[in-house]
């Protein structure tokens, strides 16, 4: 049975005039990793800070653990970890001494030189942090979130400034965290990334949530085509759609996978007509294409 | 409370300043000492010098102010601030263990001074006065010593209660610093007026520059005819601005965006 450890209820914000959240309502289970999703300015940064106790919001209601929080309410961020907006670093200290800094009586040197190696930090970890690039800083900040082994981890953008083999480390070390039972909250624009991870999605636009799925019901919700590049494309469609094929009106020759329909009769049924076939391409929908299909069509789902 | 003032400590104990603070003190104080025993007559009586810490109580405002600037603003300057607020801790422990750390600096600085001024005394001047010698006609030398000290840390406290409170306002450590110590200079500056002022609308002797007075009072038995106020009421208006400031600053340190 799984619990939750994070539910939201009816969220707002206001800045001054600007209404920043509007009802925002999701849960999160414990030990999965959520991807909080959405365009420049939905939201996201927001709702994080506001999980984290950092402003008073006047209507809703935020709980971690079954504990409400707010900024005069914040026992149980004891077993939160964060990275919002950009890592918080001290530069006259070094990495080591930020991470000892920051890290409870309950952490071993050997729980923090542990991070420190699986993000390969071990090289400029005892140097002033006023030395370090962006994705040093970035590595730093993410360590700083995970030093003490909470039990939520809420990362904002931590792809940024990390180049690929970083992103590598980065994602084994979230999913062995995961896999220990550790919540991730994660935002992100690098999408690749992103859907290598999650296990749900939450869609945030405008300050609302616009969806919110697991990626295996989203995945499989989405369509998979069979492109094909022929000597004569509106001959292959009329062709394809006379023996009964549904094809996609994205354009091209692109037949809409069922399970049923095999490549190789279309095949056959195309080159039996004299169509030459020039190329043939699964194509799947990934994330970024189902984001902004759903921000484009500006879709309202139900959670789960 | 305890583990957040630890942490405090940890990052001033880190930063380079409060080495240079601490050396640029010590190198002034002995320099003033070297000063007022070859050229007495320009840079003072030894032992008026000894009773001010050999110009301590004057810099030490100065690298306080500086200090109580940083350990606020730079945690909005360099984004730590969240690392700080989101943790298990509320704003007022975090604020009122910042103030915990400067109140323990600011014991740290007098005592290497007053230690550091009896070492000049010592090597310097140590057949020119004793320390049981009358300093005035009530007050020998170390008693107005430590009348100095306490004044000057009362007076400290009701500075830096305000350059706190201003130093939530700015999110730029250098902004935070020169302001302070501008308005540090500024406010002896307005004090000299005020005395003036004073004397025509009696009731401006509760302004806060004129009891910038008190280690002067607390020597100087007839400060009072300047003042206008007692020695009591002046600790207690100093105190009282103290308090004031910083339940203001703590009031918009809860308030502050971050």
């Amino acid at each position: 049975m799984t619990t939750s450890i994070l539910d939201i209820e009816h969220l707002s914000k206001s800045f001054g005039h600007k209404q920043v959240l509007k009802d925002v309502s999701f849960g999160v289970q414990a030990g999965h990793i959520i991807g909080l999703v959405g365009p420049n300015g939905a939201g996201k940064s927001t709702i994080m800070k506001a999980i984290l106790g950092l402003f008073n919001y006047p209507e809703g209601k935020i709980m971690v653990d079954g504990e409400v929080v707010s900024p005069t309410s914040h026992q149980s961020m004891d077993e939160v970890g964060a990275l919002i907006e950009y890592p918080g670093i001290y530069p006259f200290l070094t990495g080591y001494q930020h991470l000892h800094l920051f890290s409870k009586k309950t952490t071993s040197d050997t729980q923090v030189m542990d991070i420190v190696r699986k993000l390969r930090m071990d090289a400029y970890i005892n140097r002033k942090a006023k030395t370090y690039s962006l994705g040093m800083k970035q590595k730093l900040g993410i360590a700083l979130a995970l030093v003490n082994n909470p039990r939520l981890v809420i990362l904002d953008e931590p792809m940024n400034g990390l180049d690929p083999q970083s992103n590598k480390d980065l994602r084994n070390l979230i999913l062995s965290y995961a896999r220990s039972g550790t919540t991730f909250l994660i935002s992100s624009h690098i999408l690749s990334e992103l859907e290598k991870l999650i296990d749900d999605i939450v869609v945030i636009d405008q300050g609302q949530i616009v969806y919110t799925q697991s990626m295996v019901t989203l995945e499989s919700g989405s369509k998979k085509l069979l492109a094909f590049k022929t000597s004569d494309d509106v001959k292959a469609s009329h062709i394809l759609a006379q023996h009964g094929y549904q094809l996609d009106k994205s354009g091209g020759v692109s037949v809409i996978e069922n399970g049923q329909n095999q490549m190789a009769d279309m095949i056959n049924l195309l080159t039996g007509n004299g169509i030459n076939i020039e190329d043939v391409q699964h194509v799947h929908n990934d994330l970024e294409t189902i984001l902004l299909n759903l921000l484009k069509d500006d879709q309202v789902k139900g959670s789960k | 409370m305890i583990t957040l003032v630890k942490q405090e400590c940890f990052k001033l104990l880190h930063k380079s300043s409060t080495y240079i603070s601490s050396a640029t003190l010590l190198l002034l104080m002995t320099a003033l000492g070297f000063l007022s025993k070859y050229y007495p007559g320009s840079w003072g009586k030894p032992e008026i010098q000894f009773v001010q810490l050999f110009a301590g109580i004057y810099w030490i405002p100065l690298f306080m102010i500086a200090a109580c600037s940083s350990i606020i603003a730079m945690e909005f300057q360099y984004g730590t601030i969240k690392e700080l607020l989101y943790r298990k801790y509320y704003r007022g422990q975090i604020l009122i263990s910042k103030w915990i750390t400067m109140f323990l600096y600011s014991v740290y600085f007098f005592s290497v001074s007053l230690a550091w001024s009896l070492v000049i005394k010592a090597v310097l001047f140590n057949d020119t006065f004793k320390l049981s010698d009358q300093y005035n006609n009530q007050l020998t030398i170390i008693h107005a010593n430590i009348l100095i000290i306490i004044g000057s840390f009362l007076v400290l406290w009701m500075i830096l209660s305000l350059v706190l409170l201003l130093a939530n306002v700015f999110r730029s450590t250098a902004t935070a610093i020169s302001i302070g110590i501008v308005g540090y200079f500024g406010l002896y500056i307005i004090e000299g007026m005020m005395i003036k002022i004073m004397n025509r609308w009696e009731w401006l002797k509760w302004n806060p520059l004129n009891i910038l007075n008190l280690p002067l009072q607390l020597t100087e038995p007839n400060a009072d005819k300047v003042t206008l106020l007692s020695t009591p009421e002046m600790v207690g208006a100093c105190l009282g601005y103290t308090i004031i400031s910083l339940v203001l600053s703590y009031i918009v340190f809860k308030r502050r965006s971050v």
